[in-house]
Order: structure tokens, then sequence, then C-alpha cells
């Protein structure tokens, strides 16, 4: 697999959240996606850029390209040093939420991409990890 | 930043057009402002344009059904009006249900539906 280099986002202002869109869905585009794509991309980007913002306070977008087996794609992965999540299995779960929202941005990024990968460690923090392959 | 949704009283409905890719606080400024309006202005009820938006998430979805559970308690019907066919493929696959908020392809079809009693609707 190849990749490009990785381009950076400080999430540490609400208004940052509106700026994570505003990068995925540039990368997206110009990686070739189409406008369905595009969408779910940005808005599972939305949904954890959100997530950094109201559970850690501050964390990182990082972003890149991808290339393998002839196909490309684009992974998003959002760092936070937060305060972890408890129970990885259940924030999947859809309606569940420790923060008094839908408890749908997990679950909802998960199934607008195509693949999602959580490493959490409590009172150490979070990296959420996406990926969306082009289809060809 | 709230200045970015504007409310226009057409016929005895307020038109309510949302930016293309609003902040938190932009979303957040809508309740007040519809309620607000809805008072103002006595009016039936709401058509939410959201055409120009890209991005509909949780927390958009969460605001605007609440938005229009008050709208409700205070005697007016909302109607969405206008969502891009990538950001109704996007809510459904995520399972962003909008309750029984009425929605229409148009606003003009949005300002009829707003507009009528609902009282007066015909139940047999």
């Amino acid at each position: 697999m190849t990749t490009s280099t990785t381009t950076e986002l400080v999430i540490q202002a609400e208004s940052d959240i509106v700026a994570a869109r505003r990068t995925v869905r540039e990368a997206a585009v110009r990686l070739g996606f189409g406008i369905t794509d595009v969408t779910r991309i940005v808005t599972a980007a939305s949904e954890l850029a959100r997530n950094i913002f109201k559970y850690a306070g501050e964390g990182v977008m990082r972003w890149r390209y991808l290339e393998a087996g002839g196909r490309s794609g684009i992974e998003i992965q959002f760092v936070d040093h937060g305060p972890g999540i408890e129970d990885v299995n259940r924030a999947l779960e859809e309606g569940y939420s420790t923060g008094g929202g839908l408890g749908m941005g997990l679950p909802g990024a998960r199934r607008l991409m195509d693949e999602l990968d959580i490493q959490s460690t409590v009172g150490q923090g979070t990296t959420v990890t996406l990926r969306k392959w082009r289809r060809s | 930043m709230d200045h970015m949704i504007s409310v226009v009283k057409v016929r005895q409905v307020l038109m309510v057009t949302m930016p293309p890719d609003p902040d938190d606080t932009t979303v957040t400024a809508l309740q007040e402002k519809v309620l607000g309006a809805m008072e103002r202005y006595s009016a039936k009820g709401v058509v939410l344009d959201i055409s120009a938006v890209e991005t509909f998430d949780s927390f958009f979805a969460r605001t605007v059904s609440e938005t229009a559970q008050m709208v409700t308690l205070m005697g007016g019907r909302t109607v969405i009006a206008g969502m891009r066919p990538a950001v109704a493929v996007t809510a459904t696959q995520i399972g962003l249900t909008l309750g029984n908020i009425e929605t229409a392809l148009t606003t003009e079809r949005a300002l009829d539906l707003a507009a009528a009693e609902p009282a007066r609707r015909k139940v047999r």
C-alpha cells in the first residue's frame, strides 16, 4: 500500500469542526469521489471532529490518500488525548451516548465509511481511523 | 454567525433558509430564531429550506427535530424543503429520522403544506 504525505488539522475550537468538513470535502473531491460518497465522508468526519471537541477538548485530524491493489481511497484519522472510551463496543451501539447526544455519531460514521477502527485507552485518549475506497 | 440564517415571513408562514455549511453555533441559533419569529409574527408554520445544506449530521438533525417539536407545541407546522439527494442518502444510511416532520421537494409545495390548518385536515 502506498500513501501520500499526511496532512494535519488541529481541532480545538467549535469552528474547527467546519474547517474539518471543508478540508475533508476538498480532499475527497480531489480524489474523484462522487457527490454521494463525498457527502458520506464529510458527514462521518463531522461527527468525529465534534466528538473530539466535545469529549476531549482538543485533538488532531490527519488525512492521506491510499493506493492499494489498483484502487485508491482516503484515510482520515482523529487523534485525541482525552478521557478515552470506557466501552468501545457500547460506543458503537446506536443510541448509546454519554454526552447527551443522539448516540449516532460513531455508529453513523461506521455505516458511512468502508472501515472504522477505534483504539482507546481510558485516561489516555482515543484514535479513530476511517477509510473509504473509491468504487471503480 | 446567526445572521447566516434568514427568516422571512411569506403569507402566514416563516421561510427559514439555512446556509450551506453552518457551524454549531449557527445551528443552535436556529431554535431561538424560529421560536422568536413564530411568536412575533403569529405564524402558522415554518418552512425550513435546507436546499443549500451540504452536510446534515446528527447534531443538525437533532436540533431540527427538537425545533419542530417546539413549533408543534406553539401550534405550528414544520415542513423541511429541498433536501439534496446526497444528503437524503446519507441521512437515511445513518438512520437519522426526523420524527414526523413533513418534507417537501420544493419550497413552494412546502409553503402550501405549512400554511394549511392542521385542525382542518380531513379525518375520515
